[in-house]
């Protein structure tokens, strides 16, 4: 199975499987007794819609059976493409800028602060973008980047660097770097806390050693750190980009999908199937398609890579 | 040793510089948001200014009363408030026997593993069936709609924490409650429960903030004042049909004082829960 | 001891989630209203947020006054309110009495059967002092242009009134020059007065809604057309293109930067602060926006017409009515029908304009003592009287808006052409009609 939780150290407060066979079934009965009707439950409510889903996917408008049509027009529709590569681009900026900044803020703080007073504060910091609902950060940025009335530009045209109006929500480019920006404005805290509760996991005598050896900045980090960071990287490459698959708020209170499909992600295409084209049946067919390479792509992983440690 | 001061001054320096970037970009477009509600109507059609000419509430009046989202305010509290209870409820029904009960590791294994799947679940996925379960249940329009997807989406991750803070807590104590004559019951609420009470309350706060956060679901499930939640409100003000950025400003700065305010009160508590016992104060 | 105390655990657990699954009884069971007695505490309207709802609701507590019925109006973005209603509709529900449509959206939810016909069920008949064409829009089947397939053998009924009487019309500058009297003349105009920060013509570019409502007549006066009378495409045909070109590139050159993410409101706002010379507008803004004193500049300095013909003659203004419906879910059919029947006696429709509100009535709009207050209104009865066009009467039409919509909006923004935008508007409507049964 996986190995997701096998490498923790037993905590202490994890009940090891006794051997005593009596006790053992007893407690072992209650365990289940408490386990299943709540497991069950969710479980099954889980389960409902994705059986939902696959019955819909195979029906037409009128309810009769049409096999794989609608999967065939959800695979063929070029749309879906332009969807697919606007997400691949949007994760292209965003997981690199995210881990790269969290990163370096979580090296420079571990470094260089000593205080705890103020590690505790900048976590507490960190922490609050994390919490703002992204439709707010979504009004944010549009007071940001709205031609007419978004202060960038006033910013930009005040201060003598731009001469006109520029236009960060319809440029291709520049509307996938707003609403990548806006993006990594919220998340890079998570990697910084992440990457930061990690490095304090680096055991002091492993880098004292070094240190005393003579270990540059740079070598401390390859060597030892890295080492240490190594299965948290893979933790937030993971979860960011899942997490990019699901964006939807912002996107599309900053640019609703446009310029024409540029910023047109794969949740804001398959909300415009169904509810702007009202075609259930491929929209219910896409959401299969979609529920299924994500469970696949996380038994992989799960299998392949420790995600946790201590 | 020279060397190593012109480094640590380097450092410094460096930290100072990024602590006061991030700063400046975190702080300005949030002090916009603020300036931008606090300015009147009339001021919209004017050139823009940093800070507001005449700076005013209206905006706050307008939105909460004339629009009335406090209703939709009322409506997030409630719904936020229910999805912990019954989140932590069945997170805690969940995870308890997990850890503290001797279920086979496969068992144990197997139940963390599905409910972290969980979490990667696209949500436009999700509400394309969910939609018609609804509409076949009546509960379209219906806070319980929300409420019950709210909480399947955060047990994932309650499930996750209260794991975390339950394995920290040793058996030996639940054991010797037991010895000393307590049924499980009374053990689990007079010795685990109030070792536990800080992740709860992390766990807690965090979910409300999740669910407080939640947008997709609220949109399609509501239609009316009667389910409709605050972020619904928020986004239906950002529309280019009419002038009402100020209006705008506000609901999105009530829609984050909210979850900042329960951050900021209960700080113990995350820093505390969030990392399991890893910060360990220098 | 043990045996007892495990019992007792598994009792209590029980009974902890035997009252979280009933909660939710419980809380739908408070959600849920009552409609016992015939006439309802309150009418449910699903509005338009913008311009075109803020008179209604100023008009809806005088309602209140005179009946003791509440009316509880809950807004939303025009996107977004259309896809609330059908899938209201969908799923029968009660959630709304009375709904807020735009004209086109009344192929869709005439198709779809999900309105109560007001002639049979509720005995509107046709006042002489509202223009024909107001009740034509709001009857489905369409009484002239093509009828989709499905549809022609359905019985015609009357399922919206108009309560904002919009017709799209044209404002410019009148301090600076005379009317155009074609599209032509509005090109040489924008030209002529373009400057830095006064743009010569602004348009309305946002993607889907906003661009295609603004670039329909644009394309009717060159001669162009969605579909032909058998719902044959014609985006593509040579007449479409040009007026394409027309708009995205020579009007562009006198448009305000960053058009293609432009909404009427703002539009409007360009022209309340005295930088636009002219554009299209609805009445909703011009009541909102440009003739406010509380923000608009150039009260007084803006002159309104029916939207200019191509130089041939050709073309016609565009209707874009909000009419109010009674969903088929409604519990309160009867109390909405009497909610449209007051809001169109002749009193309550003088208060109504009173409010800013768009009327329908010919005697209200050729009052002259009402003329100065609204400046519009004279080229709002012209443009009645000139019967206006209105959008294709397909079911299909929010899509088909959708994909012309998206095209004009890249070639207003300059990523393609007019002939790649429109050959590709084209072939994805007829790949869309065709599915949908259309003739080919």
């Amino acid at each position: 199975m996986s190995r997701l939780v096998a490498d923790l150290p037993a905590p202490t407060g994890i009940q090891p499987v006794r051997v005593g066979r009596r006790r053992r079934s007893r407690q072992e009965r209650l365990a289940y007794k408490i386990l299943l009707p709540a497991l069950g439950t969710v479980f099954i409510i889980v389960t409902i819609p994705f059986v939902l889903a696959v019955v819909q996917s195979i029906q037409a408008e009128d309810g009769s059976l049409v096999g794989f049509r609608n999967y065939a027009r959800a695979l063929t529709n070029p749309l879906f493409y332009d969807a697919l590569r606007a997400t691949g681009l949007y994760a292209l900026i965003v997981l690199p800028a995210e881990i790269l900044l969290g990163l370096s803020f979580a090296l420079l703080v571990h470094r260089t602060v000593r205080r705890a007073g103020l590690r505790a504060t900048l976590y507490v910091l960190a922490v609050l973008p994390l919490v703002v609902p992204p439709v707010a950060v979504g009004v944010v940025a549009r007071l940001i980047y709205a031609p007419g009335y978004g202060v960038l530009n006033y910013l930009l045209q005040g201060a003598g660097i731009a001469h006109s109006e520029i236009e960060w929500l319809g440029v291709p480019i520049l509307a996938m770097g707003s609403v990548a920006s806006v993006d990594i404005w919220q998340w890079t805290p998570f990697v910084y806390l992440v990457l930061f509760a990690g490095l304090q996991t680096v055991p002091k005598e492993s880098v004292e050693a070094a240190q005393v050896d003579g270990a540059t900045w740079w070598t401390q980090f390859i060597y030892i750190e890295l080492h240490y960071l190594r299965p948290l990287f893979l933790l937030i490459l993971f979860f960011r980009m899942a997490d990019v698959l699901r964006v939807f708020d912002h996107v599309f209170i900053l640019t609703g999908g446009g310029p024409g499909t540029t910023t047109q992600l794969l949740s804001l295409y398959m909300y415009r199937i169904e509810f702007k084209f009202f075609d259930a049946g491929q929209a219910a067919a896409l959401a299969v398609l979609v529920l299924v390479s994500i469970s696949i792509i996380y038994s992989l992983v799960t299998r392949a890579l420790p995600l946790e440690r201590a | 040793m020279r060397g190593n001061r012109w480094r640590i001054a380097i450092r410094i320096g460096l930290l100072v510089i990024g602590l006061g970037a991030a700063g400046v970009l975190y702080a300005f477009p949030l002090y916009w948001l603020v300036a931008t509600s606090l300015k009147g109507k009339a001021e919209l059609y004017q050139s823009i200014t940093l800070i507001p000419r005449h700076p005013t509430l209206e905006s706050y009046g307008s939105v909460l009363f004339e629009r009335g989202f406090w209703v939709l305010l009322k409506n997030s509290v409630i719904t936020c408030a229910a999805t912990v209870v019954i989140t932590i409820a069945i997170g805690l029904l969940i995870t308890y026997p997990i850890t503290r009960l001797p279920v086979p590791p496969q068992l144990r294994v197997g139940v963390l593993n599905w409910a972290l799947s969980l979490r990667f679940l696209p949500p436009i996925a999700v509400v394309i069936p969910y939609f018609a379960i609804v509409r076949t249940l009546q509960i379209y329009d219906q806070p319980i709609a929300l409420i019950g997807i709210y909480s399947l989406f955060n047990l994932p991750f309650a499930i996750w924490m209260l794991k975390g803070f339950l394995a920290e807590i040793p058996l030996e104590l639940e054991d010797a409650a037991l010895v000393d004559g307590a049924n499980r019951w009374t053990s689990f609420r007079r010795v685990l429960l109030p070792l536990a009470t800080p992740g709860l309350m992390a766990a807690a706060t965090i979910v409300f903030t999740f669910a407080w956060s939640e947008f997709l679901f609220a949109l399609i499930l509501t239609a009316t004042p009667n389910a409709q939640t605050f972020p619904v409100g928020v986004q239906g003000l950002v529309t280019q049909f009419e002038i009402i950025w100020n209006d705008m400003a506000a609901s999105g700065v009530i829609a984050m004082a909210i979850p900042l305010a329960l951050m900021v009160v209960a700080r113990k508590y995350m820093v505390a829960g969030l990392t399991f016992g890893v910060i360990r104060e220098k | 001891m043990q045996r007892i105390t495990r019992r007792e655990f598994v009792k209590r657990t029980a009974v902890t989630s035997a009252a979280f699954t009933s909660l939710p009884a419980f809380l739908a069971a408070c959600g849920e209203s009552t409609t016992t007695s015939n006439k309802p505490s309150k009418l449910v309207i699903a509005a338009v947020q913008g311009n075109e709802d803020g008179p209604l609701k100023k008009v809806a507590p005088n309602y209140k006054s005179q009946t003791g019925i509440d009316v509880e109006i809950v807004e939303f973005p025009y996107d977004q309110l259309f896809e609330k209603l059908v899938t209201t509709f969908q799923a029968n529900g009660s959630s709304y009495d009375l709904c807020m449509m735009d004209d086109p959206w009344m192929p869709k939810f005439g198709t779809m059967g999900a309105l109560q016909p007001l002639d049979s069920n509720f005995g509107f008949t046709r006042d002489s002092d509202i223009p024909t064409v107001v009740y034509d829009v709001g009857t489905w089947p369409p009484p002239h242009g093509p009828v989709p397939p499905s549809e022609q053998a359905k019985t015609q009924h009357l399922y919206g009134i108009t309560i904002v009487g919009n017709v799209e019309m044209f404002m410019y500058r009148s301090d600076k020059s005379s009317a155009p009297t074609s599209w032509d003349d509005v090109l040489s105009n924008a030209g002529k007065y373009n400057a830095p920060n006064f743009y010569g013509y602004v348009i309305r570019g946002k993607a889907t809604n906003p661009v295609s409502s603004d670039s329909l007549p644009i394309l009717w006066s060159f001669g162009g057309n969605v579909f032909d009378d058998n719902w044959k495409v014609q985006l593509d045909s040579t007449d479409s293109i040009t007026a394409v070109d027309f708009l995205t590139r020579k009007l562009k050159k006198y448009a305000e930067p960053g058009a293609e993410n432009i909404d009427a409101a703002d539009r409007s706002r360009l022209m309340a602060i005295g930088q636009a010379y002219q554009s299209t507008v609805w009445p909703g803004e011009i009541t909102g926006i440009v003739e406010d004193p509380s923000v608009s500049q150039v009260k007084g300095k803006v002159a309104y017409i029916p939207i200019p013909q191509g130089a041939s003659g050709k073309g016609l203004g565009m209707m874009g009515n909000w009419l109010l419906g009674i969903p088929k879910g409604s519990k309160n059919g009867s109390a909405a029908a009497d909610f449209i029947k007051w809001m169109l006696k002749t009193a309550n429709m003088r208060n109504y304009v009173a409010q800013g509100g768009i009327p329908i009535r010919k005697s209200i709009l050729n009052d002259a003592s009402l003329a100065s207050a609204n400046p519009y209104f004279a080229a709002l009865a012209k443009s009645f009287d000139a019967v206006p066009n209105w959008r294709p009467r397909t079911d299909q039409w929010n899509a088909v808006e959708t994909i012309y919509g998206t095209q004009m909006n890249a070639a207003v923004a300059g990523q393609v052409t007019p002939q790649a935008a429109m050959t590709k508007a084209a072939a994805d409507v007829r790949t869309l009609m065709k599915t949908a049964g259309y003739p080919s």
